[in-house]
C-alpha cells in the first residue's frame, strides 16, 4: 500500500467524473454528480499526496505491462517532489468542485467543458505520477488539449478564441522544446524510465547536458510563465471561466516549475553554477516585470494573471538560487532553498486560486470585470469580501499568513549568498534579493489596489450597487481561505514534511538545521537569523485586542453623539471623487515609464477650446505590448514569409508532383544501393 | 456655553471648568464663510514669531475633529451654510465659536438672497471680537477671552470721552 | 553662517509679551471713536451718521446709538466731526455679549 494506490482512486473519480459530466454535464443534477466525483477525487489527491511527503519516492509500477498504443509502457511513480504538487492539486480541485455547481449554468457547453476540466485533472496526475518520459509527454500534451477546451468555454464571445489560441500556440512551442530536451537526455542515457534516466545522468556530455537544461527550462517556461514566455497569461485568463482561470493559475502553471525542478534536481543536474544563475536571474526579472505590467491593469483577472507570473518568477528565483547553493556545495541551503521555493508553491496555489474563484464571483453579481466599474463590494458581498481578504492578506505576504512565510524563507536563503565562495555568484544573489525586494513592495501596492478598488469605497457604477450575495459560492473559497490560514500557523507541520521531500531530492536531511525547536523556523544556519510563524500569528492577534480593550476599559459613560464623517463640508459624496485604479498606480507609470512605453492619444471635438467646454474630450492611454510587438510578431512575419516562400511547391500542377515522386524514388533507390 | 447676566453662579463655575479645560491648550480651526481674507492674514500673523501664539498654549489645526475653538471670519454667505454647519457638527463638545471682524458682527452686510450678513444666523456665537481687521493683538485679547483667562472689557467702555472709562 | 541669523542674535527676543504686559505697537493702531457730548450736537449726529460707510452709527430718542462691532474705525465720522470725535485707544473690545458692543451717547440739547 503506497500512496500511488490511492492515486489510482483519484484518477479513477476523475475518469468517471469526466464521463458523467460529458453525458449528464447539461442539467443541473449531472453538473452536481459531477462536482461532487470531482471534489472526491480531489480530496484522495491531497491525500495521496500528502502522504507521498512523507513516504518517500514509491517504486516504478508499470500497470497494462506490454507496449501500449504510445509505442511504450504506461510508467507510473509518485515521487516526493511531484507529491507537494499532487496535494495542491488535490486542494484546488476540491475548493473548485465546492465552486463549480453554484457558478456554472447548465447549458450547451457546460457538458464538454465538465468532461475537458476533468480530463485535464487526470491528466496532470498522470504528468505528476508519471514514472517514464512517454507517460511524461503523453499526459503533458493531453493536459495542454484539455485545458485548451477549459479555456474555450464561451467560444462565440469577442476574445475567447484569441485567448485560448495564444495559450495552445504557446504550449506547442514549449511542448516541442520539452520532447527536445527529453530526448537528449534519454538518448544519452538510452533509457526512457526517469528514475534510470537520473541514475545515469552523468553519461550525458556536458555540452548535451547545458543544452537539455536550457531547452527545458524555455519549454517549461513557456508553461509557467517565465518572461517573455508568458503572454498566454493575460490573454487566455479573462476569457476562461473564474474556476477555469483559478485551476489554470493553481496547477497547470506549477507543472511548469514541476518540469523545470524535474530537469534541475532530478534529471539533469548541471555542474557549474550557470544555470543556476540563468535560472534565479530570468525568475528575479520575471517577478518584477509581471508586477509591474499587473499594475496597469483594470481588468481584474488580467491583473491576477500577472501576478501570477510574478510568483513564478518567485518560486523559479528561489529554484535558481538552490541550484547556485548546490554547486558552491552549500548543501543545506540548496535544500533549504527548494523547501522555500516548494511551500511558496503550495501557498501560491491556495491564495491565487481563491482570489480568481472570488473574481468569478464578483463578474457573474456586476457583470463586468472592470476595476473601474466597481467599489463598495464589501458591504455588498460581506462574506466574499472577507474570503478575498484573506487571499490578499496571503499574496502581498503580510503577516501572519502564509505568503509572509514563504517569501521570508526565501529571502532569508538568498540573503546568505556570502556562503558561496565566489564574489560574482553572491552579488548576483543579492541582486536577485533586491529585485525580490522591489517586487514584494510593488505587490503590497498593487494588492492594496487590487482588492481596495473593487470592494472599498463607494460602488461607482449601478451595476456595483445592485450587486448581491444570494446564491453565490461560498463553501470553495472559504476552505481555500482556511487553508491559506493553516499553511502558515501549521508552518512547522509544512516543513517538516517538506524538508522530508527535499531529503529525497538532495539527500541532506535538514531537521534540527530548520526547526530547532517545535516552533521555531531557522535558516539552515543556526547563526543568521530565526522566526516563529505560530507565534507571530498568535502575537499579532494579541495585539490587535489590545486596541480593544482600551477602548472597552476606557470609553466615556456618557451619552455619545454620532455625527456623519468629516468629508471637508462638500455637499455629498459622489463615487467619481474617489481613486480610479489607474490613477492610483500612476506613479508607477511616471516611474516606469520606459518600460511601459505609453501612448496616449487625446480626441477634442474642436482645438479651438483647449479646456474641452467645446465638447467630449476622448482620452485613451495604452501601455505598449513590448512581447508581443518585438518578439513574437516578427517571429509570426518570419515563419510566414518561409511559409510564402514555400508555397511554390504546391503550384497544384500534376506534372510536378509526378516529378517529385519520381525524384523521390530515385533517391530511395539510389540511397538504398549504397 | 453663553451665560446670561442672571446665572453669574453658572457661569463662573463653567468658566472655571473651561479655563481649566482649555486655557493651558486649546486647538483653533479657522472658518472663512466669504471674508476679504484680511481678517485671515491677521489671523495668520499670529503664528508669526511677533505674535507667537503657541506660547500662550493655541494651536491651530485644521480638522474640526481635533479643534475646540471655530474661529469664524466673514459675513456667512448663504453658499457656505451647509459647510459651515457641517464643520460646526464635526467638532466634538465642548466647544467654543468666536466671531471675528465687523462681516461676521453683522456690521458691512444686510441679509439678502446671498449673504446672511451675520454669523449668528447660522452658528450659535459665544465670543466676538470687532474690527476691520481686527489687529492680532486684538484676536489675543479675544480668544484669551474665550478660554476665561481674560476680562471682558466691553461692557465697561462707553465710548465717552471723557466719561469713565473711554 | 547666513547674515540674518546673526543679525537675529543681534536683535534679541522680538515676541511681544502681550497679554501679561501691555504691547509697545498697541498705541499705534486704529481704533474706534469716543464721542464728546458736550460737542456733540444733531446736526453733527446727522453728518457723521451719514458720513458712517456700515450700520454702525444711527439716532433714536435723542441718543447716537454706535454698536462698536459694526465700526471698521475708518476716520471719517472724526473727519466730519473734528470736536465731537476723539480715538479711544481701545483695541481690547471682545465680549460674550454682542448687545454690549451697542453704546449710547447723549446728543446735545435733545430731549430723551
Amino acid at each position: 500500500m503506497n500512496p500511488l494506490v490511492v492515486l489510482y482512486g483519484a484518477g479513477g473519480a476523475w475518469l468517471a467524473a469526466a464521463l458523467a459530466g460529458l453525458l449528464a454535464g447539461s442539467s443541473r443534477p449531472g453538473l452536481r454528480a459531477c462536482c461532487a466525483l470531482s471534489g472526491l477525487g480531489g480530496a484522495a489527491a491531497a491525500a495521496g499526496g500528502g502522504w507521498s511527503l512523507w513516504y518517500g519516492n514509491t517504486p516504478v509500477v508499470a500497470p497494462g505491462g506490454a507496449a501500449t498504443i504510445t509505442g511504450g509502457p504506461l510508467q507510473l511513480q509518485m515521487t516526493s517532489l511531484a507529491g507537494v504538487f499532487v496535494a495542491l492539486l488535490g486542494v484546488v480541485a476540491v475548493a473548485i468542485a465546492l465552486y463549480a455547481p453554484r457558478y456554472h449554468e447548465p447549458a450547451r457547453g457546460t457538458a464538454l467543458y465538465l468532461a475537458s476540466y476533468n480530463v485535464a485533472l487526470l491528466a496532470c496526475l498522470a504528468v505528476l505520477a508519471a514514472g517514464g518520459m512517454v507517460t511524461f509527454l503523453v499526459a503533458w500534451e493531453t493536459m495542454s488539449l484539455a485545458c485548451y477546451l477549459v479555456i474555450l468555454r464561451h467560444p462565440r464571445r469577442d476574445e475567447t478564441a484569441r485567448g485560448a489560441f495564444w495559450f495552445l500556440a504557446l504550449s506547442e512551442i514549449g511542448f516541442l522544446l520539452v520532447v527536445a530536451a527529453f530526448v537528449i537526455v534519454s538518448a544519452k542515457t538510452h533509457a526512457t524510465q526517469l528514475d534510470v534516466m537520473a541514475a545515469r545522468g552523468h553519461l550525458v556530455p556536458g555540452g548535451w547536458r547545458a543544452a537539455a537544461f536550457l531547452l527545458a527550462l524555455a519549454g517549461f517556461g513557456f508553461k509557467a510563465g517565465l518572461v517573455p514566455l508568458h503572454v498566454w497569461l493575460p490573454e487566455a485568463h479573462p476569457v476562461a471561466p473564474a474556476d477555469g482561470s483559478a485551476f489554470l493559475s493553481g496547477v497547470v502553471v506549477k507543472l511548469g516549475v514541476y518540469g523545470i525542478a524535474l530537469f534541475a534536481f532530478r534529471l539533469d543536474p548541471v555542474s557549474g553554477a550557470w544555470p543556476g544563475l540563468v535560472t534565479m536571474g530570468t525568475g528575479a526579472l520575471t517577478a518584477a516585470i509581471g508586477i509591474l505590467y499587473a499594475l496597469r491593469e483594470r481588468d481584474i483577472k488580467r491583473f491576477l494573471a500577472y501576478s501570477t507570473v510574478e510568483n513564478t518568477g518567485i518560486i523559479v528565483t528561489a529554484l535558481g538560487a538552490a541550484m547556485v547553493f548546490h554547486a558552491s556545495r552549500q548543501t543545506a541551503l540548496y535544500a533549504f532553498l527548494l523547501i522555500a521555493g516548494l511551500y511558496h508553491v503550495a501557498n501560491h496555489g491556495c491564495y491565487k486560486t481563491l482570489l480568481f474563484l472570488e473574481a468569478g464571483v464578483v463578474e457573474h453579481t456586476t457583470g463586468t470585470r472592470d476595476m473601474d466599474r466597481l467599489g463598495g463590494l464589501v458591504h455588498r458581498l460581506p462574506r466574499s469580501a472577507v474570503i478575498a481578504f484573506t487571499g490578499t492578506l496571503g499574496i502581498a505576504a503580510l503577516p501572519p499568513l502564509n505568503g509572509f512565510v514563504s517569501e521570508w524563507l526565501i529571502f532569508q536563503g538568498l540573503f546568505q549568498g556570502f556562503r558561496t565562495g565566489s564574489h560574482l555568484t553572491a552579488i548576483l544573489i543579492v541582486l536577485a534579493a533586491a529585485t525580490l525586494g522591489l517586487t514584494g513592495g510593488l505587490a503590497v501596492y498593487a494588492f492594496v489596489r487590487g482588492f481596495g478598488i473593487p470592494y472599498l469605497g463607494m460602488p461607482r457604477t449601478r451595476q456595483a450597487a445592485d450587486a448581491r450575495e444570494e446564491g453565490q459560492p461560498i463553501t470553495g473559497p472559504a476552505l481555500l481561505a482556511v487553508a491559506c490560514a493553516a499553511l502558515a500557523v501549521g508552518a512547522p507541520v509544512v516543513l517538516t514534511a517538506l524538508s522530508r521531500t527535499a531529503r529525497t531530492v538532495t539527500g541532506t536531511a535538514l531537521g534540527p538545521l530548520l526547526l530547532p525547536g517545535k516552533l521555531t523556523v531557522i535558516p539552515a544556519h543556526a547563526d543568521f537569523s530565526a522566526f516563529s510563524p505560530t507565534y507571530l500569528a498568535v502575537f499579532l492577534v494579541a495585539a490587535c485586542a489590545v486596541p480593544v480593550l482600551i477602548f472597552l476599559a476606557g470609553r466615556p459613560r456618557a451619552a455619545s453623539v454620532s455625527v456623519p464623517v468629516w468629508d471637508g463640508g462638500i455637499v455629498r459624496f459622489r463615487p467619481r471623487m474617489q481613486y480610479s485604479a489607474m490613477t492610483f498606480s500612476a506613479p508607477t507609470r511616471v516611474t516606469f515609464d520606459a518600460l511601459y512605453r505609453p501612448t496616449v492619444s487625446v480626441l477634442r471635438a474642436s482645438d479651438d477650446d483647449p479646456a474641452g467646454r467645446s465638447g467630449p474630450v476622448h482620452y485613451d492611454a495604452q501601455v505598449t505590448p513590448v512581447f508581443e510587438r518585438y518578439l513574437y510578431r516578427p517571429v509570426v512575419r518570419a515563419v510566414e514569409w518561409l511559409a510564402d516562400a514555400v508555397r511554390p511547391m504546391q503550384s497544384g500542377d500534376v506534372n510536378l508532383y509526378l516529378l517529385y515522386v519520381f525524384a523521390v524514388i530515385l533517391l530511395a533507390y539510389l540511397l538504398g544501393a549504397v | 456655553m453663553n451665560p446670561g447676566p442672571d446665572e453669574t453662579a453658572t457661569a463662573t463655575r463653567l468658566r472655571a471648568q473651561i479655563a481649566a479645560q482649555f486655557g493651558r491648550s486649546l486647538h483653533i480651526r479657522t472658518l472663512d464663510t466669504g471674508s476679504c481674507a484680511v481678517c485671515e492674514q491677521e489671523i495668520r500673523l499670529l503664528s508669526a514669531p511677533h505674535y507667537d501664539l503657541h506660547r500662550l498654549g493655541f494651536f491651530f489645526t485644521p480638522a474640526p475633529r481635533h479643534a475646540d475653538l471655530l474661529l469664524v471670519t466673514g459675513p456667512m454667505v448663504r453658499a457656505f451654510t451647509l459647510a459651515a454647519r457641517k464643520a460646526y457638527e464635526a467638532m466634538p463638545g465642548p466647544k467654543v465659536v468666536v466671531a471675528t471682524g465687523a462681516c461676521a458682527l453683522g456690521g458691512v452686510y444686510r441679509p439678502d438672497p446671498f449673504v446672511h450678513g451675520t454669523v449668528d444666523a447660522v452658528l450659535p456665537v459665544d465670543v466676538w471680537i470687532p474690527g476691520c481687521p481686527p489687529s492680532p493683538l486684538a484676536l489675543l485679547n479675544g480668544l484669551g477671552v474665550a478660554v476665561g483667562r481674560l476680562a471682558e472689557k466691553t461692557p465697561g467702555l462707553t465710548f465717552i470721552a471723557g466719561g469713565d472709562r473711554s | 553662517m547666513p547674515l540674518w541669523f546673526i543679525r537675529g542674535l543681534r536683535r534679541g527676543v522680538v515676541t511681544t509679551r502681550y497679554p501679561a504686559r501691555p504691547d509697545a505697537s498697541a498705541t499705534a493702531l486704529p481704533t474706534p471713536p469716543a464721542f464728546r457730548p458736550g460737542k456733540l450736537t444733531r446736526e453733527l449726529a446727522d453728518r457723521m451718521i451719514s458720513v458712517c460707510p456700515g450700520p454702525a452709527l444711527s439716532r433714536a430718542d435723542g441718543n447716537l446709538i454706535f454698536d462698536a462691532g459694526a465700526c471698521t474705525a475708518c476716520g471719517r465720522c472724526a473727519l466730519a466731526a473734528p470736536d465731537a470725535v476723539t480715538p479711544t485707544g481701545e483695541f481690547e473690545l471682545a465680549t460674550t455679549d454682542r448687545a454690549a458692543l451697542v453704546k449710547m451717547i447723549p446728543i446735545l440739547g435733545e430731549e430723551r
